[in-house]
């Protein structure tokens, strides 16, 4: 009996042999989080392989930035990963004021630390929401959402805005903070815990979710490293490797947090660190506010917004009309030639800016190392052998933003 | 740190589906609490001072004209080069005159430098966003618009245009030193650089209480 049935499946194998098929997922699927394209080849239900295609929402940003001085492109970096704009603000600075040699007061330090933890907290809680809603938990999407909004409404009070902040500027940030602000982010901070622990009373043990979770999209500690991935996607594969704590900048070298990994490596684990995290990210949002220190927002030697350099500045302010500050801005050979790298952790990931400076006013070359666009090297990886459905929970658990990948 | 987790699910969990119904109890919770919903065309919120809305040029109570001098720097350190100026220079004085000052609404990307580095506080972002429109040509906004703008958003809002204040006008924290004379404007103390706010005993305070 048990061999005519191995015989009859056999039969129907051979009869309905096929070329495996090819599918577009994207790149308008509302699940693929932006305009990412994957042309996904199928044997049945079981992926074979997977193309990623980019540059949907390419703008050219790098080569734009060759044309606009240091201030100038600091707008442009909001534009990169817009759901954490902060944090593209503040990668952006401290690599133009490493190019530069410019020192932060130690003010303006503690506010970036805490503005970059608040966009940690933005970027989680709407990966956070995207995902739970791409896998089917549609509740956790409307209290995420809850919460980010009194965040953005922060970043209103602080920047004037609530997606586009362009608040930090080279040497400092631009506004000081209000004690409103303060008040309100410290209250924020001692009600957020309880609010996590609402987000996993939904799905942390719920089986519809480990089902979709556990065991999916898994990376090893070696693959992760040799794919090149960042943040809490590698974080969850078991690898300690966080840019706050090896190679702090801003405050973190004077709070106290930890890092959390993952073991497996796969979605859940990812999840997991992710969680994690905003609890490390509410502490130190905590301390920074309890340690704020009095003094000045912005370093004294800084380019100012028209300015380009600060040892011109006095020249500049006497030279009140349009001749001389547009000759100041464009002719200028101060600048120290080199190039420099300088990366941050922002909620994606490692975001490096590289700076090729010939001395000029504007940048000969930049380059953004932006994680999202080599998490989305690394998917054809994670989804080789997965089912279609799979994909979805994939991409949300690697977490990218098209508007960082394509630039 | 290592996370520990366990998502083994005991005899009693798995034949009660307690973590289904522990998730249904919370939204059920949920549904008695109170909305945090605004109901966007009947309420609107209350936006804070500083946002980065529609362009306006303020009208000087006292020339009742625009403040601008055409120093060039709004247009200068545009990012979008969305500020167009034209301006003549008389002969004896070589003083200025703005002639046409033109703003591309839908070039603009908001980032609030032009109104940053105006050293007379005459280009603003007002506390303004519905305004949008069917066709491109109204977002062109020109002198008199701009005016216009300015003077539409004294009269929603009912403020008085002296006692006016947006944190670009003279950036929070900012000394004296740092800011042009159009700039030093009276702002509120948290504003000024002696009276910056800190953390202490559980409230935020002025650093001036601190060492008094």
């Amino acid at each position: 009996m048990q061999e005519n049935k191995a015989e009859s499946k056999e039969i129907v194998r051979e009869e309905m042999a096929y070329e495996p098929y090819t599918i577009a997922m994207g790149p308008q699927h509302p699940a693929t989080h932006g305009v990412l394209k994957l042309d996904l080849e199928l044997d049945g239900e079981t992926i074979l392989n997977c193309t990623p295609t980019v540059g949907f929402l390419h703008r050219g940003v790098e080569k734009l930035a060759e044309n606009l001085s240091y201030a100038q492109t600091l707008p442009l970096t909001d534009r990169l990963d817009y759901i954490a704009s902060m944090a593209n603000n503040v990668a952006y600075s401290i690599a133009v004021e490493k190019l530069l040699g410019i020192e932060v007061p130690m003010r303006a330090k503690y506010i970036r630390t805490i503005v970059m933890e608040m966009a940690r907290l933005t970027g989680h809680l709407l990966w956070l929401a995207t995902h739970a809603l791409d896998i089917g938990a549609m509740t956790v999407f409307l209290y995420c959402f809850r919460e980010r909004e009194n965040l953005l409404d922060m970043f209103e009070e602080i920047c004037g805005a609530r997606l586009t902040t362009s608040y930090t500027c080279v040497g400092g940030v631009r506004q000081d903070v209000t004690g409103h602000f303060l008040e309100s982010l410290h209250a924020f901070t001692e009600d957020f815990p309880s609010k996590i622990a609402e987000y996993e009373t939904l799905i942390d043990k719920n089986r519809i979710w480990l089902k979709r979770t556990q065991g999916v999209g898994v990376v090893s500690a070696e693959d992760a490293v040799s794919l090149g991935l960042t943040g809490p996607t590698l974080r969850g594969s078991g690898v300690d490797y966080d840019v706050r704590k090896h190679m702090p900048y801003d405050a973190y070298p004077y709070v106290d947090f930890e890092v959390p990994i993952g073991s497996k490596g796969d979605v859940y684990d990812r999840y997991r660190c992710r969680m994690e995290e905003m609890h490390q990210s509410n502490s130190i949002i905590r301390q920074c506010i309890e340690a704020l220190p009095k003094g000045p927002i912005c370093a004294p030697d800084a380019p100012d917004l028209v300015m380009p350099y600060g040892v011109q500045k006095k020249v500049a302010a006497d030279a009140t009309f349009a001749s001389g500050v547009i000759k100041l801005m464009r002719d200028n050979e101060h600048y120290i030639d080199g190039d420099v790298y300088v990366s941050a952790e922002v909620p994606k990931g490692e975001l490096g800016f590289y700076f090729v400076s010939d001395g000029r006013g504007v940048p000969y070359r930049m380059h953004i190392r932006s994680p999202s666009y080599i998490h989305i090297g690394a998917l054809p990886f994670m989804c080789k052998g997965q089912m279609v459905a799979d994909v979805i929970a994939i991409i949300g658990s690697v977490d990218v933003v098209l508007g960082e990948c394509d630039r | 740190m290592k996370i520990k987790y366990d998502t083994r699910k005991n005899l009693a969990e798995r034949i009660f589906l307690l973590e289904i119904l522990k998730g249904l109890g919370l939204t059920l919770k949920r549904l008695f609490s109170k909305s945090v919903t605004i109901q966007y065309p009947k309420e609107r919120k209350k936006l804070f001072p500083g946002f980065r809305g529609k362009h306006a040029l303020i009208r000087d109570p006292n020339t009742k004209e625009s403040r601008c001098v055409a120093c060039m720097r709004c247009a200068t350190v545009c990012p979008a080069r969305c500020i167009s100026i034209r301006f003549s220079k008389d002969e004896k004085t070589q003083a200025r005159k703005v002639e046409s000052y033109e703003i591309d609404a839908l070039r603009c990307i908001f980032c609030g430098y032009c109104e940053e580095v105006c050293p007379v506080n005459a280009v603003v972002l007002t506390e303004e966003y519905e305004y949008s429109n069917y066709t491109r040509e109204p977002f062109h906004f020109d002198m008199e618009r701009l005016l216009k703008n300015w003077d539409e958003f004294v009269e929603k809002n009912k403020i008085d245009p002296e006692q006016y204040r947006n944190p670009f006008l003279r950036p929070r924290g900012r000394s004296l030193g740092e800011l042009p004379s159009g700039k030093r404007i009276d702002v509120p103390e948290e504003w000024t650089l002696e009276g910056q706010v800190i953390w202490k005993d559980g409230r935020a305070v002025s650093a001036k209480e601190v060492v008094s």
